[in-house]
């Protein structure tokens, strides 16, 4: 029913949007028709190019993801197992969680120059915070009970965390994944679109920004389509799922 | 059934408002009473600000009110004029034959200035671009600038194949591009203009291998200022009065070179003796004459940045232009 | 014989924002091996604390609690808390899985197939067979405490803590959950030590009754409850017992 429903407020912004482009309101270097633009991201898809982007945009994120949610869950360990790092952690996201990635962009151009190594680092950058704070958040407002429970049933040391902290701070986790997944892929566009190889591949926010740069309105529209595409995989495939698996099916969701 | 009514009839009014709305903002636009203008920061722009220091379009166009905008990069005043929101921009001529390709309505009206650009590396044993191994990064400003256009003209000169470098270069602006190349571990070359060409070459074990007018074969105008059709058929009181205002702008500075300079290190917030050097520095010239025009759009069309070239030059000149030929 | 878990003269104070509250003074009982031992009194007077000592989820000022002449120190899975909350289960696991969870942890049983027969097991003692892949969110709160105590038994744990196990449920589920709980005792002879603040709950269950004072929690009375199983609520013995213990709690109030 939900899936009904975009699909037919989709229809009506197309619609809504072939008519204002058909009146010649707007030249079509500022709004190109769904026309142009599905001509342009099929001609794009025919060339590869903009798969070629998405995959490499996808990768990338992928890989910074992953190593940022890696560090998130070992700070996030050692908080809880320390109290010392407990304070430690604290303050690095007190300084770091507010700082937007693109911010810190000329720093780690500095840093780590204008290469692939930069944009993972503004990716790591981006989802370890939330991710991060999110987690600590969970494992120190799981229910007493809970920990009660399994040091009364045996449980024991890396145990305890991965048969009880985990799953009991899924809703928190999951949602760290989420606000850490956002905020990432934001961040890869707007840093892909800041730097990229003029020729070799870019990602697909770079696709955007070459597109701008030789005026390919519809060309920047088909890239558009491909972020909300993914978009929109993401959120319903990905975290609906995996919410549908774990946290719905076991009552765990807020009300 | 009812609630499908409903939104299509809110979709109805909404569509009527966007376009009654439209047409109201061109008529606008038909009235005298305001001009803007757009271009960028740097040197190469100096006879606008000595023209706006002097005010001289306010006194060959009394009564006209005249916004100046500085805009980030060449796209964003490319956009801008698509928008209607900006009348006259300066930018370099490759940008302007992707609009003009694009179906922009405008022209040239006039050269601005002409520039050094050079391509400086940070590695001894480069020589020319033929020393450039696969490693090698290049910075330029953008894909499409007249930077990377000059690098594939030399490209082809020496490999006969302009998109040989085209895998290794990235996009700095160029401040980013000047610190990435003096930090020498993410790219070896960076095909910039002053006054970061000159700041990049005081620095030791920096040297330029290539500049813009060998890269070209010839002398070329590097910013030119441009026109929309719009602005030229309809304003042409306030368009005349913008080209006379700017040539006497030029005038200035041939005439009062030390007053020019004051004025300038004010606008520019450096020293006297910088704008000196820079105005001096072999290569930099403020005059209105266009030249490069056909080089470049034969070039751009031959390796398809753009898909046509002008049958005429008057397709793309308006008929004021000093055209060099 | 008599003397299977001892509780020696426990004192326990907590500090709640820098004032000290004093919850339990100077507590000493022992039972025997097999007997249930339900601890009666006013809400807050301590007894989920008293329990909570017992189990060694606390640090206590004073005194000591031996198992078999032994200390206990922390929680252990020979001792298991059946928590007052009734959300206790992991909601993460079924109720199969909730139990099949400690006996994986305690490696008890030998293959996996073993240790699933032994969680039905439970879950058939406790009536709840039909209910094994569920979630607890799916089941209701008395079904939530069978399932725990299912849980805690497949351990087979000399004792069992139980904290208001049956608190908020309606009259009769509450006597049917008594009953059932008794076959289960009968069965398997573990050790129980029941806190309630129902006095019909306690004379039902105990062997011996403890009624506690408030503030600071102090043993008022020990009673011993000799009548034979199944009892009759309205014989004489039980209504005498209950006049005696409400009267002890009435003074208090
Ligand atoms: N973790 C704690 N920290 C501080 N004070 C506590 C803590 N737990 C209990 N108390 C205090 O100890 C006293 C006894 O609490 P306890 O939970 O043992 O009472 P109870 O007899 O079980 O009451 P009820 O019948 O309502 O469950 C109360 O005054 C309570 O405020
Ligand atoms: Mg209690």
């Amino acid at each position: 029913m939900m899936k009904n429903k975009k699909l037919f407020w989709s229809f009506l912004i197309i619609l809504f949007w072939q008519v204002i482009s058909m009146s010649g309101t707007f030249s079509s270097l500022i709004l190109p028709s769904p026309y142009m633009v599905i001509k342009a991201f099929l001609e794009s898809i025919m060339r590869g190019e903009l798969l070629n982007e998405t995959m490499y945009s996808l990768i990338i994120i992928l890989e910074g993801l992953f190593i940022g949610t890696f560090f998130a869950f070992l700070l996030a360990l050692a908080s809880i197992r320390y109290k010392i790092m407990e304070d430690f952690v604290e303050t690095l996201i007190a300084i770091a969680h507010p700082l937007p990635g693109i911010a810190l962009l000329p720093l780690i151009i500095l840093w780590f120059g204008t290469g692939r190594t930069s944009v993972v680092f503004v990716i790591i950058h981006s989802a370890l915070w939330p991710i991060l704070l999110n987690t600590t958040t969970g494992f120190r407002t799981i229910p007493r009970i809970f920990t009660d429970v399994g040091h009364n049933l045996g449980v024991r040391g890396i145990h305890l965390i991965s048969t009880i902290y985990i799953p009991a701070s899924m809703p928190f986790i999951i949602s760290g994944l989420r606000i850490g997944w956002a905020r990432a892929w934001r961040a890869l566009i707007s840093a892909e679109m800041i730097f990229g190889a003029v020729g070799g591949k870019g990602g697909l926010g770079w696709y955007i920004f070459k597109q701008r740069v030789f005026m390919d309105t519809a060309g920047m529209f088909a890239a558009l389509i491909i972020i909300v595409i993914i978009g929109m995989l993401v959120e319903d495939l990905l975290f609906e799922r995996l919410e549908a698996n774990t946290i719905e099916k076991w009552g765990m969701t807020v009300k | 059934m009812k609630k499908l009514s409903l939104i299509l009839s809110i979709m109805i009014t909404l569509l009527s408002i966007i376009l009654s709305g439209c047409t109201i903002g061109n008529q606008q636009n038909l009235e005298v009473s305001k001009i803007s203008v757009a271009e960028q920061f740097g040197l190469a722009y100096a006879p606008l600000q000595v023209m706006k220091e002097l005010k001289l379009l306010e006194k060959n166009l009394p009564g006209v009110e005249v916004t100046w905008k500085q805009l980030g990069n060449t796209a964003a005043i490319r956009e801008a004029m698509v928008a209607k929101e900006v009348d006259i921009g300066f930018m370099a001529i490759p940008p302007f034959l992707i609009g003009w390709d694009k179906g922009m309505d405008w022209r040239i009206f006039s050269g601005l200035s002409k520039s050094p650009v050079g391509l400086v590396v940070n590695n001894p044993h480069i020589k020319s671009i033929k020393d450039f191994t696969g490693k090698d990064r290049i910075a330029v400003p953008q894909p499409g600038s007249v930077q990377h256009i000059l690098l594939s003209m030399a490209c082809e000169r020496e490999f006969g194949e302009p998109e040989r470098l085209d895998n290794q270069l990235i996009t700095l602006a160029h401040p980013d591009g000047m610190n990435a190349l003096f930090s020498k571990n993410d790219i070896t070359a960076h095909f910039t203009a002053p006054p970061y060409l000159t700041k990049e070459l005081e620095v030791e074990g920096m040297h330029q291998i290539l500049s813009g007018s060998e890269a070209m074969g010839k002398d070329f105008t590097f910013i030119v200022g441009v026109s929309t059709s719009n602005f030229h058929d309809k304003n042409t009181k306030a368009y005349k009065a913008f080209i006379k205002s700017l040539n006497e702008a030029m005038a200035y500075m041939k005439q009062n070179r030390e007053a020019t300079q004051i004025l300038l290190s004010k606008a520019y917030e450096m020293s006297e003796e910088e704008i000196e050097k820079y105005m001096t520095l072999e290569g930099v010239s403020y005059d209105n004459s266009v030249a490069g025009v056909p080089e470049f759009a034969e070039f751009m069309k031959r390796n398809g940045y753009i898909s046509k070239t002008p049958q005429s030059i008057n397709e793309i000149l308006w008929e004021d232009v000093n055209d060099e030929k | 014989m008599n003397d299977f878990l001892k509780a020696v003269s426990i004192s326990k104070t907590y500090l709640n924002e820098n004032k000290k509250l004093k919850v339990l003074e100077d507590i000493s009982f022992s039972i025997g091996k097999g007997e249930i031992l339900c601890i009666l009194g006013a809400s807050g007077c301590g007894k989920s604390t008293l329990l909570r000592v017992i189990g060694g989820f606390e640090r206590i000022d004073k005194g000591e609690i031996l198992i078999c002449g032994n200390k206990v120190l922390k929680p252990s899975a020979d001792m298991v808390m059946i928590f007052q909350d009734y959300n206790q289960l992991f909601p993460w696991m079924t109720v199969l899985e909730n139990v099949l969870f400690p006996l994986k942890v305690n490696k008890i049983g030998a293959s996996a197939m073993q240790r699933i027969e032994i969680s039905i097991e439970y879950l058939k003692l406790v009536g709840l067979e039909d209910f094994k892949n569920y979630y607890p969110h799916q089941l209701s709160g008395g079904m939530k405490q069978r399932a725990a105590i299912a849980r805690g038994l497949a351990l087979k744990p000399s004792v069992l803590l139980m904290d208001e196990p049956f608190g908020s449920l309606d009259a009769i589920t509450r006597s049917n959950l008594q009953n059932e709980l008794l076959d289960i005792w009968r069965k398997t002879e573990v050790t129980i030590v029941f806190v309630t603040h129902d006095i019909n709950e306690a004379l039902a269950l105990g062997d011996n009754i403890i009624v506690m004072d408030k503030t600071p929690g102090r043993i008022k009375e020990r009673i011993k409850n000799f009548q034979e199983r199944p009892r009759n609520r309205r014989s004489d013995e039980f209504l005498d017992l209950y006049e005696k213990i409400y009267s002890m709690l009435d003074v208090q109030i």
